[in-house]
């Protein structure tokens, strides 16, 4: 393998760890925050403290262990993350399944357990939250939220889960954090769902006509996109075996015209035509034969053939009494 | 001493078979007897029904719950190999064989024979509309549908997913149907086709260079994957399966997918399936719907197949005209509705060999059913 194709490798290794690296962690979203936490969710030990809920967008789980909580992002650009909360690695209810959340108890008591932080937005400086990776380096999320929060018994957070910006009627990018109708820790945001798609589609289409129309239509235009590049298939390879074809035959007319020129038109004896010519040459010049039955079987090792599998190999050998 | 052996024995009864036998047990295993006797009297998809029919043996012997025997019972060994079931994992493996078994030459030589495979497909949503008027909800209206594919591996995998609870009456519909297509295309072919028309001769294929037949898997999956991302599980490993065979540098592979993988699986398939034909859940008048659908299903797909050579013919010029006898072929039911276009064309005429032209519209089928089978999807899911 020369150098060109191991950089290549390299760099394809590479590109799929960041890959990788894209469908873990960097999944996960702040989703709601309740701080005046009055009389709300309570922790293990039956206090109310303020709550964070994270939110796992991917379709696969996420382990959030290794990673930094904080509402002090000073440190992020030196790495410097001594008084961040890093969230134990040893635990493994920090598995997050797809699409599910993960309350943290923010009430600066980390010696309470795993879900317990080392800051207190109640007593912080800043008016944000972040989640950062285990490298101490990369933010994964960065969640503000208004001072209004601190003093208000009301939940703060995304509207859809884990979608922070969404497109208003007249296709604007407007935000989709608000203050937030229910308190919902570690279950999804919006309660009212709607229809589900069964029940709409028995309501819009009750005889199944519309999605039997719709469906043939698809059905026939993916099969009418092969049968077209069937088609120019069929077209350029027609041409080329009509050219392959009108060479053919203009070689065979100069060879006809010129037999000094067979030579170079033909590529060649084939391998077993030369072993054939070399193995009489051999017998010729050695002569140590005096006659043969003039067939000379080739025999290609068989789809099975393994050196493993060698009789010599696999048996036991028994040294002989001399 | 009495009374310990007494008791053992009535013990030993109650965990018995026959203490817990029910006549539906019986009457399934019955069925189960009925499979196998057909594969191996008639030959009728043996490789399916003898594993089905001994699936439905092992799924109706009665037992007490809980000893983890059961292919509904967690844990249970059955229900560990019913996994790949239930999941729909093993459909697209299967998928994988039929791809590494496939020549699509008949229909890169031909490819106006695609859209009868298309046109066959139309069996799938009129069953569909069908089992909505019968008051089956969307989502089991659409595995029930999924039937006039006539492809067992994606009825499975389309009722994995939207109605687990019909699967057993939905896949063995499916095969049971698959094994009759001998019995119920012809008439319908004799009946929508005229004497002249069945006597049509086609032109005979071009030959395939090795350079379309690699193109074609790689150009099909992303021309369909793109417009039914749904259908990718099953339509990749097609085209994968035949990637692997027109390579032609990895034979170890595709010998494996379509020899040893496919039959390791069909094995699993079938068996897993016929046990999850427990009396319990399978003898109810809903599984009696769904034949009765699936019978229809199929009856329209093949009548539309046929219906559409007809069409398509008056487009046609002369000496490029299709027998419509190909039509049934649009179905995915691989090889058996082509060989049975090409027996129905020589009781016509006896050198009009039609099986290789009707390949063409039966993996046009196999294409067409996964397609679907991603709209579906789509829709419902």
């Amino acid at each position: 393998m020369n150098i060109k194709n191991r950089i290549l490798i390299f760099c394809i290794v590479l590109l799929s760890s960041f890959a990788v690296f894209g469908q873990q962690v960097s999944d996960l979203r702040i989703n709601e925050l309740l701080i005046a936490n009055d009389s709300n969710y309570t922790d293990e030990y039956g206090r109310h403290v303020p709550w964070l809920e994270i939110y796992n967008t991917a379709y696969n789980s996420v382990n959030i262990a290794g990673c930094y909580l904080t509402d002090d992002t000073t440190g992020l650009s030196v790495g410097d993350y001594s008084n961040w909360y890093r969230i134990p690695t040893t635990d493994p209810t920090t598995l997050i399944p797809q699409r599910s959340s993960l309350v943290f108890f923010l009430d600066n008591n980390p010696l309470y357990g795993t879900y317990h932080t080392n800051f207190n937005p109640r007593e912080s400086k800043t008016r944000y939250i972040a989640l950062i990776n285990s490298n101490g380096k990369t933010l994964i999320d960065i969640f503000y939220y208004p001072d209004a929060l601190l003093n208000v018994e009301q939940s703060y957070g995304c509207y859809d889960d884990g979608i922070k910006t969404t497109i208003d009627e007249n296709g604007k990018e407007i935000s989709g954090i608000g203050m937030l109708e229910y308190f919902t820790p570690g279950s999804a945001n919006k309660v009212n769902i709607g229809a589900t798609k069964q029940e709409h589609l028995q309501k819009s289409d009750p005889y199944g006509l519309g999605l039997a129309i719709i469906s043939i239509s698809v059905v026939f235009v993916a099969l009418i996109l092969i049968y077209l590049m069937l088609k120019i298939f069929g077209h350029v390879s027609t041409r080329k075996n009509r050219k392959a074809a009108s060479e053919a035959n203009a070689n065979t007319v100069a060879v006809a015209q010129n037999p000094i020129d067979e030579q170079h038109i033909d590529e060649g004896p084939s391998g077993e035509e030369l072993a054939a010519i070399t193995m009489a040459l051999h017998l010729h010049l050695t002569g140590q034969h005096d006659e043969e039955s003039e067939i000379i079987t080739i025999e290609s090792p068989s789809a099975h053939y393994s050196p493993w599998a060698q009789k010599s190999l696999v048996m036991k050998r028994v040294n002989r009494r001399k | 001493m009495k009374e310990f052996f007494i008791d053992g024995l009535r013990q030993f009864f109650d965990y018995s078979g026959f203490a817990n036998c029910e006549p539906g047990n019986l009457i399934m295993i019955v069925v189960g007897l009925i499979f196998i006797t057909l594969a191996i009297v008639k030959e009728y998809e043996p490789m399916l029904l003898i594993p089905i029919g001994f699936g439905i043996i092992l799924g109706n012997i009665p037992f007490t719950d809980g000893l983890q025997v059961g292919v509904y019972e967690n844990g249970s060994v059955l229900n560990y190999l019913y996994f790949g079931v239930l999941k729909g994992v093993y459909p697209p493996l299967i998928f994988l064989g039929i791809g590494a078994m496939t020549d699509f030459s008949a229909l890169i030589s031909n490819p106006k024979l695609i859209l009868i495979g298309a046109a066959a497909q139309c069996g799938i949503f009129a069953a569909y509309a069908a089992a909505l008027a019968l008051g089956f909800t969307p989502m089991e209206a659409g595995a029930i549908g999924i039937i006039g594919g006539a492809d067992g591996p994606t009825a499975i995998f389309i009722s994995s997913k939207l109605a687990p609870s019909l699967m057993g009456a939905i896949a063995i519909s499916a095969y049971s149907y698959m094994a009759l297509v001998p019995v119920i295309q012809p008439p319908i072919m004799r009946l929508l086709t005229t004497p002249k028309e069945r006597l049509i001769r086609m032109r005979p294929p071009r030959a395939v260079s090795h350079r379309e037949k690699v193109m074609f898997p790689l150009l099909c999956i992303l021309l369909t994957a793109f417009l039914v991302p749904t259908g990718l599980p099953l339509l990749g490993m097609l085209f994968f399966g035949n990637l692997l065979k027109e390579s032609s540098v990895t034979k170890r592979l595709a010998n494996t997918a379509s020899n040893a993988l496919i039959d390791i699986v069909t094995i699993l398939i079938g068996l897993t399936v016929g046990c999850s034909t427990q009396a319990s859940t399978f003898l109810k008048w809903q599984s009696v719907e769904i034949f009765i659908l699936g019978a229809f299903s199929f009856v329209i797909a093949t009548a539309c197949g046929v219906l559409f050579v007809k069409i398509f013919n008056l487009f046609l010029k002369e000496g490029n005209k299709i027998n419509p006898l190909i039509g049934n072929s649009g179905v995915s039911a691989v090889p058996d509705s082509a060989r049975v276009s090409n027996v129905e064309g020589l009781k016509y005429d006896k050198t009009n060999y039609l099986l290789m032209h009707a390949m063409g519209p039966n993996v046009a089928g196999v294409i067409g059913s996964a397609v679907a089978a991603g709209i579906l999807l789509s829709f419902l899911y």
